[in-house]
Order: C-alpha cells, then structure tokens, then sequence
C-alpha cells in the first residue's frame, strides 16, 4: 500500500467504527457526532491539507478530498471541510491564529450585510448568517463578510453569537447565527486577501460537498449490490434478474462519474488553476449523480430502504441535502452557463480542453 | 469496483500534447476557412483527400512505431488529435476505422509482412478498412456468426454474409469475423479473423441505405471467397479474443461522446451575450455533463499511455454509455432553447446539425456495443465484486 492507500484504510476503520444505526440516529437528534470528532483529532486529521507552518498537519488538497470522500461515504456528521477547507485554510492563509476544536464557517449574504462599529479599542459586530453548518457544536466560527466595502475574515468564539438551532434534510446541524452587538478585538478581524476571498471559500465547500457526495454514492451503491444479492424473490436472487442489473449498471456509472468529477476539481482546487469551472462542473454533475443514484438505489431496495431502521437513508437523506448546499446544480450551471455564453464556442472547448 | 486505481486528480495533458492540439485547429480553422469541407455530424463524409491531408500531417496511426509508418506517439497525443477533429466536424470516416480499430489489430495479432503492406498506407491516409462483424442473425450476440471459412489448399473459402459494414464500399479492405470449426460446448471457440482486400472475386457489396436514403451502410455477400493464408490475422480460432481485446479504447473514445458537440458548440454561439436563466442553466449543465464523461475518457486513454495498461473494457463500456446518451441530450436541448425546424439540406448550418443529430440519435447507442449489452457487462463485473 502506498501512503494514500494507508490514510485512507487508517481513515475508514475510524469512520466505520461510528457507522451503525444507532450512531447515525444519535447524531441526526444531536446535529452531529462528538466522539467520531474526537476520535478524528485524535488522528490529526481534522485540520488535514492546513501547512504545518500554521499549525495544521499538512498534507494536500487531493488527500483532504480522499478523507472526506469516505466521511461521504460513511454519513460523518462532523464539521471536516469546514474545520480543515474552510476555516482552517481562510485562517492559516490570513495569518491568524486556528482555534482548537471543530470550526464553523458561514459566509455572509451580501443583501443582508454586516455591520461593524469600533468601540474604544474593540470593536463591535452585528449581523445574521443562516444555515450555518455545525455552528452549535463548534469552537469557533470563521465568518468571511463584506463590511463598509471591505472583505474581512472574522474569527469568533463560541461566546460571541448565539445559534438558533435547524438542521439539514439528513439531521445535520445547518444553523442559524446571530451576531448582536458582539465584542471582537483586532485580532478577530483581518482583511481577506485575493486567494482568501468569499468566491474561493464557495468553490471550496462547493467542491467539498461533490466528493462528499461522491463518497456516499459509492456506498449506495454497495448497499444496493449487496441487498440485490440478498434478496430473493420469484425463487432467486433479484440480482439475477435483467431487469435489476442493468439499473445496478447505471447507478454504479453515476458513482463513477461523481468520483471522476469531484477528483479532477480536487486537482483544480489543489493547483489553484481555473479551479472555477471545475468545482462549477463537479457540483453540477455531482449533484445530478446524488439524485439518479439515490433514486435507483431506493428503486432497487423497494420499501425497506425507506425505513428508519435501513441505513439506506442515511446515505440518501445526506445526498439529497449536499446537492444544495454551497450551490445548487442550478446555481452553479447558471454560472457556468453565464460564462460561456459571454464567450463563445471556440474559448469554451478551450478552456474545457486545457487539462 | 469500477474505476479502482484510476486517479483522476492527476490527469495533465503534456505540453507536446497542448502544442499539438494548437497545431491540429489551426489546421482545421484553415480548411474550414478555405471552404475545403462541411461540417456533418456522425464522423462526416468519405473522404479520401481529407484523410490524405491528415496522414501527411502524421496524424493517422499517431501511436504506431516509425517503422510501420507510425509516429511514435502517445495515446494523449491521439487523444487531443480525435478531440480536436471531432470538435471540428471534420469528414473523417474513409480513415476512422483503419486508425482506431484495424491498425492496432494488425500491431497486436498482424505478421510482419501484413503490418508492411497495409500500415503505412493506412498511416498516409491511403488505405481505409470496413468492419465485418454483424449479420443478419448475429448483432449483440456476436459469437453466433455464421459467416465460415473452409480450408482449402493455400488458404481459406470464405461463405456467408456481413451487415452494417460502413463504407465497405469505398473500403480497401475489410476483417471478417467467421468460423472456421465449427460451433462446439464453447462459442467463443473456433472464430477467427480473414482479412479480405475489396473489392475481390466471390465478394459482392450492396447498399443498405440508412434510414434517410443515404449509402454508407452495406451488406457485403462471400459467395467462396479466396483467402490466402497470408491474409489471416492472428491465430485460426482465436478470433473471439482478437476481436474483444481492442475494445477498452474503442468505447471509452471521444467519438463516444462528441458527435453532436458540434451542435452544442452551435448553440452557444447562437445564444452569445443571452443573460436568459433557462438557456444559462441548460448550457452550464450540458458543458457539466460534457467535462465530466471527458474526464473518464482521459483517465482511460492516460491509462493507455503507462506502460502496463490495466484492462479497462468494463470502464470503456460505462464510458460509452455514458457518452452516447449525453449526444442525445444535447440534440433534445437544442430543440427545447430554439424553436427551428431541422432540415438536412439546410444551407442554415444551425437547421443542417439539427437534422443530422435528430436522424442519427439512434445510432451511437447501438453501433460498437448496445446500451443494454453495456450495462451488462458492467452488471456482470459489479456481480463479481465482492
């Protein structure tokens, strides 16, 4: 095996360990899991693709999408991509400093923006962000706003915001945060920075959800391959029916494709090279993979993948959700869709074609 | 279970590949510029000139050693080369199937003396090869041929008949695959490949016309053909693995999914500067769908390009799949963004590419491997999985 391999088998086993039933039940009541974060930092893994110079473990981008393919795949309710791709990355690339514990990070709505007033030598910040993920359970939240004009990267403690708890299709916290009045020194608040801006921190959780969602498509389909070679009806197994394997065809080629598009934005995202179009065309085909798959799957497993007591639905809730989460296939086709048709044919096939 | 090893986070045209993918546009810009062609859709028109200018650019048999007339290239360099000719809709169907399928068959199974006499011509865009698998009674299930070649003194009497052999008629040559023992407990056993120069004594080719009249399809009648031993590829009885091996490359193609780019690439131009929602999200998701089965059919052909290539054909089927029903969804969205009337005569090329993709949206999912024996080669892997 080489190092790859080893992380992600090393990776897997801790992810398997908090995949049962009743795990997945608790942490869709509680908005997360607790002891898989804990057993994750445990690792050091929940700060990977973060330089070590700004006390993260290091590794690449490339290796963080591997992890979270299979947090996707084994439903982790944890705050990863945001500790690790969001938070951590805005923080280490403006030079603060990376709070410990899980991380939060929200982004503002420009058309409901923030405000910042200066009192004595601290300041005072004012502002509401919705769907939030894992802002409850999080040490910290990193929080990327337009103020007066200018973008800035704000690190808050727990203490400074207060959350109205909501949650996502699949349980997972997706919360509400509100700023009142709250107290922030300098240190809290730091210009963003042309890699460290609103766009790149969308593309990144855009891109984290595809392998996401990638990773679970890849467990649907295990499911399925497993409980078609299980079940028997009309005296065999479904497996053995036309019918069945060719529907297991197409979901395992909607698995493959969300693997091949969320991996090759990975590589996008890593080199910082026309990262926009390839996150765009991740999350778009990602996301139209999350609703073929999870349809074909449920389809095969009949009534019992509906049942709370299946996992099916754990995997399928979750894909349902990601689609739109840091952009819908929508939103991002409309602004891929935007893009070449202010161009025209010819640059689009060549910007498609540089890689 | 499918795509295993394979790292798409690393693929990277090589520079030499860039540089070649200019050098192929310009080209084509030129000649289309100059008038020299029209833009069809489904691999254009015969056209053996065409393809005389492509081999003299070295851009036929890309992958083969120098010595056979080759290039000593890569699988990437063919790659951008198949892109860039397809984007274009350039007529490349007199060379297509000599590049891609019989070439590299002569290469893997071909004696010396076959690779000298039909590789460099082919190379030079000279030599053009018919397929000769289907029959009347034989499609999917290819090991059912009837088509049998009896030994006689010097060679083989061939008898039976071909179907669906594009071309055949302006073909230097074409494989047949036929039996030559007979069909025993393992039908995979007992096939074997013939190649047949056309046109010949005993080898009688007639029209199939295609469903809008036009002649490229053929039905090809070996009424005790001669076929010296010299013109066997490969080993007598091993047709079946012949014929199956080259298939990884042949389905995970470009051409298995840019035969109605042409049409997109008309869409957007047609719809340049429009801000409407709907057109932006149908064009967003289509290029969404293009980029992402583009990336499969890389991550195969760079596979190809290592020297150990894993066996890929379940991937290629996927990849096919895939691909094939991705052309038929740019033809639907053509129709749902503009409201205009498909003409295959059109002077209008919008109207003209239209008609093409409409008449020909049955074929792709058909032609190299139907949809449903895709996805159950693909099944039958997943079966295996543990």
């Amino acid at each position: 095996m080489n190092d790859s391999a080893l992380l992600q088998d090393a990776v897997s086993r801790v992810f398997m360990d908090f995949y049962d039933n009743d795990r997945l039940n608790a942490a869709r009541r509680e908005g997360w899991c607790a002891e898989l974060w804990l057993a994750l930092e445990q690792m050091g893994m929940t700060l990977i693709s973060v330089p070590e110079s700004a006390g993260g473990p290091g590794g690449s981008v490339v290796e963080a999408a591997e992890v979270l393919r299979l947090a996707g795949k084994y439903c982790a309710s944890v705050p990863l991509a945001e500790t690790a791709l969001l938070a951590g990355w805005a923080l280490a690339g403006v030079g603060m400093a990376i709070p410990s514990g899980p991380l939060a990070f929200g982004m503002a709505d420009p058309s409901n923006p923030f405000r910042l007033q200066r009192d004595g030598g601290a300041w005072r910040l004012t502002g509401t962000l919705e769907n939030v993920p894992w802002a409850r359970h999080a040490s910290a939240l990193v929080v990327m706003a337009t103020i007066d004009g200018e973008a800035k990267v704000v690190s808050a403690p727990r203490a400074a915001y207060h959350v109205e708890a909501s949650a996502n299709l699949a349980g997972e916290a997706r919360d509400r945060v509100v700023f009142e009045q709250a107290v922030l020194d300098g240190t809290h608040i730091v210009g963003a920075t042309a890699s460290i801006s609103a766009e790149s921190a969308l593309q990144r959780g855009a891109f984290a959800r595809a392998v996401q969602m990638g990773g679970a498509l890849d467990r649907i389909l295990e499911m399925t391959l497993a409980y078609t070679r299980d079940r028997s009806q009309f005296g065999r197994p479904i497996i053995k029916f036309q019918a069945v394997q060719q529907e297991l065809a197409r979901l395992a080629g909607e698995a493959a494709i969300a693997k091949a598009s969320g991996m090759a934005a990975a590589a996008s995202v890593m080199a910082e090279d026309r990262a926009e179009l390839s996150v765009a065309f991740a999350k778009i085909k990602t996301g139209e993979a999350a609703q073929a798959g999870a349809s074909i799957a449920h389809q095969l497993h009949g009534a019992i993948g509906v049942t709370d007591e299946y996992l099916l639905h754990h995997s399928t809730l979750r894909l349902w959700a990601w689609r739109s989460e840091y952009g819908s296939e929508a939103y991002w086709a409309k602004r891929v869709g935007a893009y070449a048709l202010a161009r025209d044919a010819a640059a689009v096939w060549d910007d498609i074609t540089c890689r | 279970m499918l795509f295993d090893n394979i790292d798409f986070a690393s693929l990277e045209l090589p520079s030499h590949a860039r540089e070649l993918r200019r050098e192929v546009r310009g080209f084509l810009d030129d000649e289309r510029k100059r008038g020299s062609y029209r833009a069809h859709l489904g691999h254009g028109e015969f056209d053996a000139e065409f393809s005389r200018k492509i081999g003299a650019r070295g851009w036929i048999g890309v992958t083969w050693p120098k010595k056979y007339g080759g290039h000593e290239r890569s699988y990437l360099e063919r790659f951008v080369i198949t892109e860039e000719l397809l984007a274009a809709a350039a007529p490349v169907s007199a060379h297509w199937v000599a590049d891609r399928q019989s070439g590299p068959s002569f290469l893997r199974w071909g004696t010396e003396a076959q690779r000298l006499k039909y590789l460099p011509r082919i190379a030079k865009g000279e030599c053009y090869f018919a397929i000769g698998m289907s029959e009347p009674n034989s499609g999917s299930d290819l090991a059912s041929v009837r088509t049998r070649a009896e030994r006689v003194t010097g060679g083989w009497k061939l008898t039976g008949q071909k179907v669906w052999s594009s071309w055949a008629h302006e073909a230097s040559a074409m494989f047949v695959l036929c039996r030559t023992s007979p069909l025993g407990e393992n039908r995979h056993e007992g096939l074997s490949q013939l190649i047949v120069d056309l046109p010949a004594p005993g080898v009688t080719i007639r029209p199939i016309n295609f469903l809008n009249n036009q002649h490229h399809f053929n039905e090809v009648f070996f009424d005790g053909a001669f076929v010296p031993d010299e013109q066997v590829l490969g080993e007598i009885g091993q047709g079946w693995r012949q014929v199956t091996s080259e298939l990884a490359l042949e389905r995970s193609g470009p051409e298995r999914y840019m035969n109605t780019l042409p049409l997109l690439f008309a869409v957007i131009d047609r719809l340049k500067g429009s801000t409407d929602r709907m057109a932006q999200v149908t064009v967003g998701t289509l290029l969404a769908r293009l980029a992402s089965v583009r990336t499969m059919s890389l991550a195969i052909a760079t596979e190809f390009s290592k020297t150990t290539a894993p066996d890929l054909a379940t991937e290629a089927a996927l990849v096919k799949d895939i691909g094939t029903h991705f052309e038929r969804e740019v033809t639907e969205a053509a129709k749902a963004l503009f409201d205009v009337t498909p003409v295959c005569d059109s002077e209008d090329e919008f109207e003209r590419l239209l008609a093409e993709a409409t008449i020909f949206s049955p074929i792709s999912t058909i032609r190299g491997g139907t949809t449903q024996i895709l996805r159950g080669i693909v099944a039958k892997r997943l079966q295996g999985a543990a």
